[in-house]
């Protein structure tokens, strides 16, 4: 018996990186699992990849855009007829700056990719597993949902942000049966840290890509980043039925990076 | 298969509560365990309890005795032939009084049985986890690590540096493939806190009831944890999957401390 047999999981992204760890964990514990992503193709071919058969399902959508954070909730509830455990978990940034340079665009990209989208998800969630007196929401902040880094201004602050999202929220649900918690990753070399990696290095005002992961590395304890499954793991114990008095924590997977 | 399949854990005060708990857990998993108490008789019924064969162990050891707490890792290698996993989990409090009264010997007690019994077998621990380059050092804090109430200033200064101490021996052997964490639990009815609770509450000035109510109240689940919340984070930080997570203070509150 997996430890979330007949659960409903949903993964904004969840094709690749941290979500697609959740959401092969998820389906080894027993859960029927939705993924999103933009790109149908992908999609496709991730959750072939995953070898789910009927129980995985892909939702094409932006994941920045309201109608694919709500749109995820309906969707899942729809294929699989529950939504148990939503993981708020698509993010990222694009061409970020340093405040002096920071451009409106990114700024607001940056604002609903890592906020406004777990803020649009959660409401919707919340909605739906309200009223059935269980849920399990899991944000993925960030290491830098605490600390600061020069160049990732409008990642620092939506992480730090959806850390006081996840503990109001869990103070308002603590006692209806759902948990609202969030896991605080290190650096981890991810395809998305692959692809815009090297232009954030520049604006933090690092010489390469390497000198990015160098400098998280150098902060953590274990000198090294750390992995997908690390946070896989975590994401299943809070996903979990026995994780009913874990709420409003925030889970550090960072090899000891962060002093609090 | 479990995940702890070859390991060996000792849990120091582990024969009930939290300890006990954990130890059971470790069990399931496949590790072979050794458990610590003051009082033999308890400690093999225990061991009889928990229905492990061989692969269960009580030692007689004070965890505020030095000595003890040495020899307990030293029987642990001399049974099972190594340790991988050390949960420092012995702690507590007596003769709990606001600082204007306290005494010494009860700040002497407390901050031996939670910090030096932790710094202790630490050490011990660690001549062993080191050359095998893995290692799991576990130690049971408070969400009191964290924050303070009053009239338990003993305890909560203790686990405050049981938490300093995490996070320093965590950096020291970061890369070296041993890992260390401390667990924050909220309040916990165990025996422990059956027995030792109410003259704690009576130090703050308010009935027993009224401090279990407490801590229900500033959490938001408004209820106390229980032993199997502790268990199921002390297996995921034992397994290899845990390896990315150290230097971290835990909290297992119910969402009562603040970060």
């Amino acid at each position: 018996m997996g430890k979330l047999e007949g659960r409903v999981a949903a993964i904004t992204g969840g094709t690749r990186s941290i979500g697609r760890g959740m959401a092969e964990a998820f389906l080894r514990e027993g859960a029927k699992v939705v993924v999103n992503g933009r790109d149908a193709a992908k999609g496709a071919q991730a959750i072939a990849e995953m070898g789910g058969g009927d129980n995985i399902a892909f939702f094409a959508g932006d994941a920045t855009k309201q109608s694919t954070a709500e749109g995820i909730v309906d969707f899942a509830v729809e294929r699989f007829g529950q939504l148990d455990i939503m993981c708020l978990n698509s993010g990222g940034v694009m061409h970020t700056a340093p405040v002096a340079m920071m451009s409106d665009e990114e700024w607001q990209l940056e604002m609903d990719w890592n906020l406004n989208s777990v803020f649009w998800g959660m409401r919707k969630s919340l909605q739906h597993m309200l009223p059935r007196g269980y849920g399990r929401i899991i944000v993925t902040s960030s290491v830098e949902g605490k600390g600061g880094k020069p160049g990732l201004p409008g990642y620092n602050a939506t992480k730090h942000a959806v850390l006081g999202l996840t503990k109001a929220a869990a103070k308002e649900t603590g006692t209806t049966g759902v948990t609202v918690n969030a896991i605080l990753p290190g650096l981890i070399e991810t395809d998305i840290v692959r692809e815009t990696g090297p232009e954030s290095a520049k604006m933090m005002g690092l010489e390469s890509y390497d000198a990015m992961i160098d400098l998280f590395a150098a902060e953590s304890a274990i000198k090294k980043p750390n992995t997908v499954e690390q946070v896989a793991a975590v994401a299943v114990l809070l996903a979990s039925e026995a994780a009913r008095n874990f709420t409003g924590c925030m889970f550090p997977v960072d090899g000891g990076s962060l002093p609090y | 298969m479990g995940e702890l399949d070859g390991r060996v854990a000792v849990i120091s005060g582990g024969t009930r509560g939290i300890g006990r708990a954990i130890a059971e857990a470790y069990l399931r998993d496949g590790a072979k365990v050794v458990v610590s108490g003051r009082d033999q008789a308890k400690g093999e019924g225990a061991i009889a309890e928990m229905n492990a064969g061989d692969n269960a162990m009580f030692v007689a050891a004070d965890s505020a005795v030095r000595e003890d707490c040495e020899r307990l890792i030293a029987e642990t290698v001399a049974r099972y032939g190594r340790i991988d996993i050390l949960v420092n989990n012995a702690g507590g409090s007596k003769d709990n009084a606001p600082v204007a009264q306290l005494t010494d010997e009860a700040m002497d007690w407390a901050l031996k049985v939670n910090l030096w019994s932790t710094f202790w077998c630490s050490r011990a621990a660690l001549q062993h986890m080191i050359p095998q380059q893995w290692g799991r050092i576990i130690n049971i804090s408070s969400t009191e690590g964290k924050v303070g109430k009053p009239g338990i200033a003993i305890y909560v200064t203790a686990k405050h540096a049981v938490n300093g101490l995490t996070k320093s021996m965590a950096q020291e052997v970061g890369t070296l493939g041993i890992t260390v964490n401390a667990l924050c639990p909220g309040a916990i009815e165990t025996d422990m806190m059956k027995t030792d609770g109410p003259p704690a509450a009576e130090a703050m000035g308010i009935t027993y009831e009224a401090l279990l109510d407490w801590f229900a109240q500033e959490s938001a689940i408004k209820r106390l944890n229980d032993v199997e919340d502790v268990a199921i984070v002390a297996s995921l930080l034992a397994s290899d999957a845990g390896a990315g997570i150290t230097g971290s203070l835990i909290s297992i509150d119910g969402g009562s401390a603040p970060y």
